[in-house]
């Protein structure tokens, strides 16, 4: 038996929809069994996993916190990455320009904090992290139009490159590095001045970071941007056919390097939220947005809206499968980032099944693409 | 005759991919010793029928008989030991091996060590053919024709007694081609069934025996070459009676509206694709350009358009020089460029895009503020779609949905829209039906009529010389000159580009392509720039 | 713009649907509080102990079978069984918990989220937000491993005297050197002199083995790494081809050391765990680590000091720090068919000595312990400065120091020293 992938010219919502959810459907009943398997009521656990524990948790509003603080880096650079992906520029680098972001937000955070007003040091701090990530970005860009080198590696490497520069910030013990905390023996962190932080408005118990509301109008700002502006057109237009923009007298490789700039800067953005709002930066700052964005935007087919919605998802199975392992002893993280994988990996799935259709062949078949 | 099986009958065979139905209950016999031209337009599903008698594809459905007997073919080794070889298009071979090398191999059984003896031994299988062949020389140091003839050779090598060829005629000259219809005599007088894919109704007339026609992926009938013309088979091929004149409007010319001087042009590689070429074009005249694939014709529109640096030369629009001028500012003169590459979409059109989208492509700049204005998109799309009887949903459909006519409709109603009065469009009928090509055809002489000049870059010399006004032919980027198109011959054309005729002297009062009436100062002695 | 806005709706719904629960639920936070500090004024009889709940922080899996995590976790869970709690229902994990702050936080908010009473966090990455999250949560105990911070009421630091064990793996290290006839000894270790934790073990592997073969010299290689299995095979393998190393000590997780050591048919001391299984023909003893002895000694405290903010005080201090007396670390029982004659006759010697406080390892008075006839061990002090290689790591780089660390007969070395700022080796120690 032979089979060939066709691509599908388009698939109606509903079906769309009905694939996912019973991609995720399939997911938990997978897991289910193991649970079941491992001696735990899979009812129970799911609940508490959809309810990210927050049901009879004496201090839920605290759940909800944390939550958003999952949400909002994962979507804002969902969103920064989609600005690249629109333009076909596989920006994989979010991770190495995050860390650039997060590192710069800190340098600002350490040097402006003590001296400058919180407010003005966080302001600084979100444009330091946008450009420094920005430049990291486009340099990748740089190095494409000028040589024509592939992005998807260059940006991946790059992520290692930051990732050693964080990890060689956060373990070396030197007089110029005031990242650390000079009165450790051991190499760790130290925390920003109590003003770096990013406010929260009090509502209750629980307090809105006011990040969240600049996620918002970010992605409401990029959302008019790629649907109504020229730049936007022309993002669209370079995406779909460099050769073509080129023919229309678009400057392609201006628009390059402005949209993968633009694309790290917002990365850069979510960067200096995360640190901003945590106080302190660490090796493991990017909790693997720089991926799993990349998973969203693909989800979410670039479209905005859509992205928020994705990341809320995917933000609550990632908080909720953490919460829920932690109350079932027999089901460690492992268990919990397997059940993650599967349903998105049942998902991306039944996206592809959207897109493209298998086919099957009798007896002989297709033996070469001709 | 009648009691010899066939060589090949292929009976009831259908194919599908996906919903897209390419051959439907299609049946054909080839007899021994025949030319059998399989006809039919682009897309009726001569390949996809072809490439099931080769073993790249498999029939859902039908069955294949070789010499009388059932065949399986589930693959082109299958084919390869039934006799039967096909020679594509698009040629199937490696560029940095030697001709020997390619035809080597592909042999069953080619041993581990290369044999010194591999050269004599395909020299002579081309030999018997009379081919002219260097067994050593590199592909990638191959002309055209002479990949087709090492194609044909490694096919007639590996002992084929079926020999199928798809439109090997696309990219031959008219000498070339009556070289290549003599090999094929030959081989068929040698006992050799030939099949031969084309949609050039002159040819089918002139080299088959008989002419099998295919409408639709649907089988429409055989007949005997001897007993037919172009006006039946053109009514086989497209279902119904079809005018196959082509009108050439006279219209009053106006003074040079573009003019050409001494251009030389680099191609991507850096080697010289246009070499000083002069000419011009009038308003109310269609200017054509004859010449074998990638003689410059790509790297001169791109020129034209202000999207290819030039290496010297002039060029000048109603008196003004536009060398060196964006793209954007070559557009606001009114010159407007279309070009329909090989894949059709790669250049003009966004494909993903709408039409309206795809309407104000190159005059999104023209609103102030940072925002699009898709109404005037909105507009245009529907008079195209009005106009030009493009076949869509909506004028929100992407393009890529529509078909090929429907593709290079939006395209050239763009460049309509934009009023221009130089219009350069490359292949504008590419890929297209005859219905559709009529259309495009139309589209241009209202254009023409309209006092437009027109540069068209095409690849049918029938259809430039009926519907040019005149005719510039390139030979590895230069002018081998400019003649009338009713006035010259396919024979003439063909020599020219091959560059065995230079007719660039014929008028002995002046250069050729200057204009008498130049826009240019005499003064002005055309200046090279170097870069 | 709608979905947007629809969005932006649904999202406000939701938050005050949370600001909403949590109000609500605030107040049965405060009774679940006071029905806790009410049960655990009581005695530490399971029954009254039914609602206490301890919460843990791990660094990997909670269902490792080797290595850090599974060290704590197995000492959790015995000392949790031991005084009669239920680790089902009273014990809430969250594992694979990555050094980042805001990670962190979210853990201990997750686990006091649960109603954990004390929360224990392994890494020392954890230390700044279990020390921050211990002042926002006065009514929870915090205890976190290998680090600094503490404060006066709920938050206290613990971490064992890993150099006393090591030192008496030093011991029978030493015997099968002089045994051997080589006095190369090897040692595959995650740092060196970067961290106190690594250097002060170190040097008293090196201590220990000097007290029965003065002229052994350690030669120490760096991972760079806390666990890098691959490396630390082929580390291993490079002391004893390349140093000629006939014993080869480690610090770090696994235990390829040792089977490399059993490849090339040397000797070598393991780390953690009973590493003999591992490597029968190679393994000694191993330098290991009784959690559960501190998790025992914190559960009940925890359960019977009447309220968080007394958990410190009960603990009797900010800093545990538990050696061999307390049997927090020890050596695995040793490998007769590999140890040297009379090892285990020194090794009780010595821990006689340790254990009733007479001596430490880092002190003025050097050991020399020699093995008789008989299979007997005799001990004998001799007052002699503790001096070191001359070096000291600032900063990143080697500077000169005072070769001086202790006087000769003067006192051990300070505690806070030995767990912060050891950035030295003795003498006798080398870089490979």
């Amino acid at each position: 038996m032979r089979f060939h992938v066709v691509k599908r010219d388009s698939c109606p919502l509903w079906k769309r929809l009905a694939l996912y959810v019973g991609a995720v459907a399939a997911a938990l009943v997978l897991g289910g069994l193991l649970l079941l398997a491992l001696g735990v009521n899979p009812v129970a656990y799911y609940s508490r996993m959809f309810t990210m524990g927050m049901v009879g948790n004496k201090i839920a509003y605290k759940s909800f916190e944390n939550y958003l603080k999952v949400f909002v880096p994962l979507v804002l650079t969902a969103v920064a990455l989609s600005l690249a992906f629109k333009m076909r520029f596989w920006n994989i680098g979010g991770e190495g320009q995050f860390i650039l972001g997060a590192v710069a937000a800190s340098a600002v955070a350490f040097q402006a904090g003590p001296v400058l007003p919180g407010a003005v040091t966080l302001l600084l701090m979100c444009l330091c992290a946008m450009l420094a990530a920005g430049l990291y970005g486009t340099l990748a860009a740089a190095l494409k139009v000028k040589f024509g080198t592939n992005e998807t590696l260059m940006t991946l490497m790059l992520n290692y490159i930051a990732l050693y520069f964080l990890t060689f910030l956060g373990e070396t013990k030197a007089t110029w590095n005031f990242f650390l905390d000079p009165t450790s023996a051991r190499p760790i962190f130290v925390s920003f001045a109590k003003t770096v932080s990013f406010p929260r408005i009090p509502m209750g118990k629980f307090g809105l970071n006011v990040c969240v509301l600049f996620t918002f109008a970010v992605g409401a700002l990029v959302f008019v941007y790629l649907r109504s502006t020229k730049q936007g057109y022309e993002i669209a237009v370079v995406g779909d056919s460099a050769g073509t923009a080129r023919y229309a007298g678009m400057k392609v490789n201006t628009i390059v390097l402005r949209t993968v700039f633009l694309s790290a800067c917002l990365i850069g953005l979510a960067a200096a939220f995360k640190v901003g709002t945590a106080g302190i930066l660490s090796t493991n700052i990017t909790d693997d947005v720089g991926w799993t964005g990349i998973i969203v935007a693909w989800l979410a087919q670039m479209n905005t809206a859509v992205i928020f919605l994705v990341s809320a998802l995917i933000a609550m199975l990632q908080y909720g499968s953490d919460v829920a392992a932690a109350t079932v002893s027999q089901v460690d993280s492992s268990f919990a980032n397997m059940l993650q994988g599967a349903i998105l990996f049942l998902v991306l799935a039944a996206d592809f099944s959207t897109r493209f259709r298998v086919v099957l062949e009798g007896k002989g078949g297709r033996k070469h693409g001709a | 005759m009648e009691q010899q099986p066939y060589a090949i009958e292929m009976r009831g065979i259908t194919k599908t991919f996906g919903s897209v139905v390419a051959n439907r209950d299609v049946s054909l016999t080839l007899r021994r010793g025949e030319i059998l031209a399989l006809l039919g337009e682009n897309g009726s599903g001569k390949t996809t029928l072809m490439n099931m008698l080769s073993g790249i594809y498999a029939p859902d459905r039908g069955e294949i008989l070789v010499d009388g007997q059932p065949a399986a073919i589930h693959s082109p080794e299958d084919a390869k030991r039934l006799g039967i070889g096909m020679v594509h298009q698009h040629f199937k071979l490696v560029d940095v091996f030697s001709a020997a090398d390619n035809i080597w191999m592909g042999k069953e059984k080619a041993g581990f060590v290369l044999g010194k003896n591999r050269y004599e031994e395909i020299a002579q299988t081309a030999r018997r053919f009379g081919f002219e062949l260097d067994p050593k020389k590199r592909v990638r140091n191959m002309a055209v024709s002479e990949k087709q003839t090492l194609e044909i050779v490694k096919v007639l090598y590996y002992g084929a007694k079926v020999i199928v060829l798809d439109e090997p005629t696309a990219v031959l000259t008219v000498q070339e081609i009556q070289k290549l219809f003599g090999v094929l005599r030959r081989m068929k007088e040698e006992g050799h069934s030939i099949i031969i894919i084309t949609h050039k109704l002159n040819e089918v007339l002139e080299i088959s025996d008989r002419v099998a026609i295919l409408r639709k992926g649907e089988y429409i009938t055989t007949v005997d070459t001897a007993s037919t013309n172009e006006q039946q088979l053109t009514e086989y091929m497209v279902g119904r009676k079809v005018d196959l004149n082509i009108d050439r409007p006279v219209v009053e010319k106006t003074k040079p509206l573009l003019e050409i001087r001494d251009l030389t042009i680099r191609s991507d590689e850096g080697a010289v694709a246009i070499d000083h070429v002069n000419f011009y074009i009038r308003g109310g005249e269609m200017l054509g350009v004859a010449g074998i694939a990638g003689c410059g014709q790509k790297e001169l529109c791109e020129a034209i358009a202000g999207l290819r640096p030039i290496q010297s030369g002039q060029m000048i629009h109603k008196g003004e020089n536009i060398v060196g001028l964006s793209p954007k500012a070559i557009l606001d003169k009114g010159i407007s460029m279309s070009f329909i590459p090989e894949d059709r979409l790669g250049m003009g059109l966004a494909p993903s895009l709408s039409i309206t989208d795809n309407m104000i492509l190159k005059s999104y700049q023209d609103t102030k503020g940072p925002m699009v204005n898709r109404k005037k998109g909105k507009i245009r799309a529907e008079w195209v779609i009005e106009e030009l009887g493009v076949v869509t949903p909506s004028a929100d459909t992407p393009v890529r949905r529509l078909s090929g006519g429907n593709v290079q409709k939006v395209l050239l109603g763009r460049e309509i829209l934009a009023a221009p009065n130089v219009l350069i469009t490359a292949y504008p009928v590419r890929g297209l039906d005859i219905n559709s090509s009529y259309a495009i055809y139309n589209i241009l002489n209202l254009q023409k009529e309209k006092g437009v000049g027109i540069l068209f870059v095409g690849e049918d010399l029938d259809v430039m010389m009926a519907l040019c006004d005149k005719i510039m032919v390139l030979c590895h980027g230069k002018v081998m000159g400019v003649v009338h198109a009713h006035k010259t011959t396919k024979e003439e054309l063909g020599l020219m580009m091959t560059g065995a005729l230079d007719l660039t002297n014929r008028y002995e009062d002046k250069p050729a392509g200057f204009a008498r009436d130049t826009n240019i100062p005499p003064q002005q002695t055309p200046e090279k720039e170097e870069e | 713009m709608k979905k947007i806005l629809a969005m932006a709706l649904a999202l406000a719904m939701t938050v005050s649907m949370a600001a909403c629960g949590s109000s609500g639920s605030n107040s049965s936070a405060g009774s679940a509080g006071s029905a806790g500090s009410a049960g655990s004024a009581g005695d530490v009889s399971s029954e009254g102990n039914a609602d206490f709940k301890v919460g843990a922080i791990y660094i990997n899996s909670k269902s490792d079978t080797a290595g850090y995590t599974y060290a704590h976790n197995h000492g959790i869970t015995t000392a949790m069984e031991e005084l009669g709690l239920d680790t089902a229902t009273q014990l809430v994990i969250r594992d694979e918990v990555l050094e980042d702050y805001d990670a962190v936080a979210t853990a201990v908010d997750t686990l006091v989220g649960e109603g954990c009473n004390i929360i224990f966090g392994i890494s020392f990455g954890y230390m700044q937000a279990m020390n921050d999250k211990a002042a926002e949560y006065p009514d929870v105990m915090f205890s976190h491993a290998t680090g600094y911070m503490s404060n006066d009421t709920n938050f206290n630091n613990y971490f064992g005297r890993a150099y006393q064990a090591r030192y008496l793996a030093g011991i029978a290290a030493g015997l099968k050197s002089l045994e051997m006839g080589n006095n190369n000894v090897g040692y595959v270790a995650a740092y060196g002199r970067q961290y106190a934790e690594t250097a002060s073990g170190i040097n008293g592997f090196a201590l220990g083995v000097q007290a029965v073969n003065p002229d052994a010299v350690v030669y120490v290689k760096e991972l760079g790494n806390w666990a890098d299995e691959v490396n630390e095979s082929a580390f291993a393998k490079e002391l004893i081809e390349s140093y000629n190393c006939g014993v080869i000590s480690q610090h770090c997780d696994s235990a390829q050391p040792q089977i490399a050591a059993q490849d090339a048919g040397v000797f070598g001391c393991g780390y953690n765990s009973d590493m003999t299984a591992d490597a029968p023909n190679a393994h000694l003893t191993a330098a290991i680590w009784n959690w559960d002895v501190y998790y025992k000694t914190a559960i009940e405290a925890a359960m019977t000091c009447g309220g968080a903010e007394n958990f410190v005080t009960a603990m009797g201090g900010p800093a545990y720090y538990g050696g061999l007396k307390e049997n927090f670390v020890d050596v695995s029982p040793l490998n007769e068919a590999t140890v040297a004659q009379g090892t285990q006759a020194a090794i009780d010697a010595v821990r006689e000595l340790i254990v009733s406080g007479a001596w430490d390892v880092f002190s003025g008075v050097k050991l020399h312990v020699t093995v008789n006839e008989d299979g007997t061990a005799t001990v004998e002090q001799e007052e002699a400065p503790l001096l070191c290689d001359g070096q000291e790591l600032v900063d990143g780089a080697l500077v000169e120091r005072d070769a001086q660390v202790v006087e000769a007969g003067g006192p051990s070395v300070e505690d806070g020293v030995i767990t912060g700022t050891m950035n030295y080796f003795v003498e006798g120690v080398e870089d490979a």
